[in-house]
């Protein structure tokens, strides 16, 4: 697995969430070795009790992952959130990746009606809006696997 | 460690005050805490006071600003916060205070102005503040967080939208009989089911609102004190507890959960009930009236799980045999609840100590709960906080 640097024409809204691989787009997270606990981010620990805290490792997650829960929201999220439009109704689900840490991200590009607990699901970046130099500027997402 | 009494509450009604500052509104519950204890100001001989986050250098000092109002006296002032759980943090702080025979008498004074609308993102830094990155990156207000909890209940144990819904119609019809309520119309299971979808499966009458108000509470081990005081309240435990490791809730702020539970959902409020029941020596079938946090209908039914009132997956069955209703074995939130009454973070858990209070003395009107000897007060909170206190006449 390869992991690009920069896509032309993309920026995060925020650094060190995810990046992009030859093999789609991961959620970034660190592994402690100590107290196998995975971090989202990978800057919030969140240790085992008396762990020693000495061997982590930042990790890419994988692409996929399953929905270990879901809801439909109908209301636009006030700011500091920001999209192109009113995105309503859009989707939001906590993703259960094999490693064993479940992430929480938007579910777009999805029939929402179609949504099911354990469905598979994969991470994409999606255009949250444009900047002024013309950049789509991307969060995080999932999206039901075709 | 001596045995703590309530010997006097008070309580501004609940509501939106635009036209109000903190400490008016305060005020009003200082003044009726002060009449009903049968207790001097200057007999108060320390003040643990809920810091307002929204009520910038006023608010995180909330306490000198009431001390001020009524007199400054130099005693102990602390401002306090722990979200939800702030007010139990305070009435733990004037507990301990008494109970370590520091302090004979201790006000815990909680007060509340919210901002309108949704409560967001209080920084701007990603990497100190994760509140950021939600509102930021994912667009969840808390009550995705709890729709999602939700809609795992849903598919584990078979709670369905008639049970949400009847959780409103229940607290309703409380609230309606509630004086200090905000909202006071009784509604209908297919009123509820026709307001509007906010986030599935959570509609809008099942979500509480936010609220402006103000709760105190008297403490004392003076034995003057309680026995002057008309219905002294005994405090049986107040506690707090953290999340533990391992727990499975995609708590508020958070964007990630273990996906393997080694501990309980919400295990901070499980953490804190736990502690409450081994120090007090009581159980949950001890308790007659219980107040919790019913953010939303989904949090009233985990709560009685969570706080050990019946099994995993078992809460829809006691809300559907009528066994936390009027007449019920345990009377789960006569007050109204959050439903009835929406949220102020810095009061709310005082609130709900006042409310199980006027329970036990006998003084909640058309809401009283017959024969009302054992009061809980449970609270949610923010980031892994939440408190306990469990109330004996």
């Amino acid at each position: 697995m390869q992991v690009i640097d920069k896509v032309e024409g993309k920026v995060p809204r925020l650094p060190d969430l995810f990046s992009w691989t030859d093999e789609g787009v991961r959620i970034r997270s660190a592994k402690c070795h100590d107290c196998d606990t995975y971090f989202f981010p990978e800057y919030h620990a969140q240790h085992r009790p008396d762990c020693p805290r000495e061997n982590v490792e930042k990790v890419l997650l994988a692409n996929k992952g399953k929905l270990a829960t879901f809801t439909i929201q109908h209301y636009m999220c006030p700011p500091p959130f920001k999209t192109t439009g009113d995105i309503t109704p859009y989707g939001l689900g906590l993703v259960e990746f094999p490693e064993g840490i479940s992430v929480a991200g938007l579910i777009m590009e999805t029939d929402l009606d179609s949504l099911k607990i354990g469905q598979e699901v994969e991470t994409f970046d999606y255009v949250l809006y444009k900047d002024e130099d013309g950049n789509d500027v991307v969060t995080w997402a999932f999206r039901a696997v075709k | 460690m001596r045995d703590v009494y309530i010997v006097g509450t008070g309580e501004h009604p609940w509501g939106k005050f635009n036209d109000k500052n903190f400490v008016e509104v305060g005020e009003v519950a200082v003044a009726e805490a002060l009449k009903d204890a049968g207790v001097r100001w200057t007999e108060i001989q320390a003040i643990m006071s809920s810091i307002l986050i929204y009520g910038g250098n006023a608010g995180h000092l909330s306490g000198q600003y009431i001390e001020s109002m009524f007199g400054e006296t130099g005693v102990p002032v602390v401002n306090v916060y722990n979200a939800c759980a702030t007010g139990s943090a305070a009435i733990r702080m004037a507990y301990n205070s008494i109970a370590a025979g520091e302090t004979d008498t201790v006000m815990a004074v909680g007060v509340d102005l919210s901002p309108k609308g949704f409560l967001t993102a209080k920084s701007d830094d990603p990497r100190q503040d994760r509140d950021v990155l939600r509102w930021r990156m994912t667009g969840m207000p808390n009550p995705i967080y709890w729709a999602m909890e939700c809609r795992k209940r849903f598919e584990k144990y078979g709670d369905t939208p008639e049970d949400l819904a009847d959780v409103k119609v229940l607290l309703s019809q409380f609230g309606a009989k509630n004086p200090n309520a905000r909202y006071k119309k009784v509604y209908t299971r297919d009123e509820v089911l026709n307001s509007k979808m906010v986030c599935d499966p959570l509609r809008l009458y099942e979500i509480c609102a936010v609220s402006d108000g103000a709760a105190v509470v008297i403490l004392s081990a003076d034995p003057k004190k309680i026995q002057s005081a008309n219905k002294p309240v005994k405090i049986a435990a107040t506690t707090m507890g953290s999340a533990i490791y391992g727990d499975p809730t995609i708590r508020i702020s958070a964007l990630s959960a273990p996906s393997k539970a080694e501990a309980p959902l919400l295990s901070e409020s499980y953490s804190a009930s736990k502690q409450a029941y081994e120090k007090s020596g009581l159980g949950p079938e001890d308790i007659d009236v219980l107040e919790l946090p019913d953010n939303s209908s989904w949090h009233y039914l985990q709560y009685l799980e969570t706080c050990g009132f019946c099994g995993e997956g078992e809460a829809h069955k006691m809300l559907r045999e009528g066994k936390t209703q009027m007449g019920g074995k345990l009377v789960v939130n006569p007050s109204g609840g959050f439903a009835s009454f929406g949220e102020a973070i810095g009061a709310q858990a005082i609130w709900q100590v006042v409310e199980a209070c006027d329970q036990l003395r006998g003084r909640a009107g058309e809401r009283q709960v017959p024969n009302c000897k054992t009061a809980m007060a449970q609270t949610y909170g923010l980031m892994g906080n939440s408190g306990t206190t469990i109330l004996t006449i």
